[in-house]
Formats: C-alpha cells, sequence, structure tokens
C-alpha cells in the first residue's frame, strides 16, 4: 500500500483503519514515499502493527522513508525494528528472493 | 524581530490549524523544509498532550480555557516557538525518556511524544507562570 500525507494525531486514525484492513496479509509492503512527515501518533500504528505481524509470523516491509520520517524512525529506535529498503523495487526484490 | 500570535482551540481541529499557520510562516520566512517539518511534528507532538492532559476544562471550560496560544518568532540564526494554556499545571517534559534500543516485544505503545520533541528542537523548557503552562521550544536555522 502507498498512504499520502501526514501520519500525525490527525489522520494517525484514519491511517490505523486503512491499515487492519491489510494487516491479515502474510506479506505487507507499505511504500512511504509519499508521507511528509510522521508523528508520535503514527509510530504507534506502526508498532501496534509489527507487534500484530510479528505475533503471527507475517511480515512487515517499509520502504523509500522521506528525510524528515527516516529521522523520526531513527530517533525513536523504529530503523532496528522494523525491514527498511531505500526503494519500493528493493523491497519487493527482496521477497520474491 | 519578526513574529507571528496565534490561538487555536484545544482541539484536534486547532492542531491542524497551528501546524498549518506554521507551515506558512516557515514558507514565508524561507526556513528549510526539513526545519519546518521537525517544527510541525514538535508542535503536533506538545499540543496533542496538552489537548489530551485536560480533558476536562476542554469539555466544560471557559473559552479561555479551552484556547492555546502559540506565538512563531525568527531572531538571528534562531527559531522560537512559545505554547501557553491556562490548563492545569503540566510538564511534559517530566516524563522520563523511553528505553529507544529495547526489542519489540518490549516496547511500549506509545510515550514517544516528547522524546521526539526533545530531539527535533535545539531547546526545550516549561515554565509555569502567571497561571499558564509555558513551553517553549528553540531551533538553529543558520543554514
Amino acid at each position: 500500500m502507498s498512504p499520502l500525507g501526514r501520519v500525525d494525531s490527525n489522520t494517525s486514525g484514519d491511517f490505523e483503519r486503512a491499515l487492519m484492513t491489510r494487516e491479515g496479509e502474510a506479506l505487507l509492503v507499505i511504500d512511504l514515499s509519499g508521507i511528509d512527515y510522521i508523528s508520535s501518533a503514527g509510530l504507534r500504528v506502526f508498532l501496534m502493527l509489527a507487534k500484530k505481524m510479528k505475533g503471527s509470523g507475517r511480515r512487515l516491509v517499509l520502504c523509500a522513508l522521506a528525510p524528515s520520517v527516516e529521522q523520526v524512525f531513527t530517533l525513536a529506535g523504529f530503523t532496528a525494528l522494523f525491514t527498511v529498503k531505500p526503494s519500493i523495487d528493493e523491497a519487493l526484490g527482496r521477497v520474491s528472493s | 524581530m519578526p513574529s507571528e500570535l496565534h490561538c487555536f482551540q484545544a482541539s484536534s481541529a486547532g492542531i491542524i490549524d497551528a501546524v498549518q499557520a506554521f507551515d506558512a510562516f516557515g514558507r514565508g520566512h524561507g526556513l528549510a523544509r526539513e526545519i519546518i517539518s521537525a517544527t510541525q511534528i514538535a508542535l503536533d507532538e506538545i499540543l496533542s498532550n496538552t489537548v489530551k492532559s485536560n480533558p476536562a476544562s476542554a469539555a466544560r471550560g471557559s473559552e479561555e480555557q479551552t484556547t492555546i496560544s502559540v506565538s512563531f518568532a525568527v531572531t538571528t540564526g534562531v527559531l522560537e516557538v512559545v505554547i501557553r494554556d491556562k490548563g492545569r499545571p503540566f510538564d511534559p517534559l517530566a516524563r522520563p525518556d523511553p528505553d529507544t534500543k529495547a526489542p519489540l516485544e518490549d516496547r511500549p505503545v506509545g510515550g514517544l511524544g516528547i522524546y521526539l520533541v526533545k530531539n527535533l528542537m535545539d531547546g526545550v523548557e516549561y515554565q509555569r507562570v502567571d497561571g499558564e503552562n509555558m513551553l517553549r521550544m528553540t531551533k538553529r536555522i543558520d543554514h
């Protein structure tokens, strides 16, 4: 999936609902190139998703983080918790290998 | 010193207004995209905390109690954002920092907002002044 805009205190509820429709997938690749910035409300949604998917043996790959999103992921220590790829191609390439 | 003072409702709509107002201020003063984004995240975090910490006043208080004032100012090489509200005394900086090295299983959901603010901005300080919570954030903007 390829969300657009900001994931902040205002939009994180919608984002969470959109993710819930996909969280049953064995593999979920999220292209974040359209996300301008993410606040802690957005980090919270990603963390809950990662816990759920890992708990049931499914895989989550994030790719193409904008600089401000990558900065927040790094500050929060999330780069160690998620599989993060520079581009959608690399995310999908890794998946098929 | 170029500065602007705005008042916003202590609500999710008010937070959107504040973040958009800062975007306009930042662009108007030629601030770098990354400075604007970092400050918008910090504003979102602080205002979300303020709204959450005063549910009673938000529901029943006077207009004065449900308003948050935010000033933006640019001086030589420094951006300053000051947020004031008349809610109950609340120091958001008092909370201990989360463990950002913990594995996924041990990560509590939440608690990262103020930690992000402390790291995205160069200075953050809280004071209770004249019955108001006052949070002052600064960021260097020299290119």
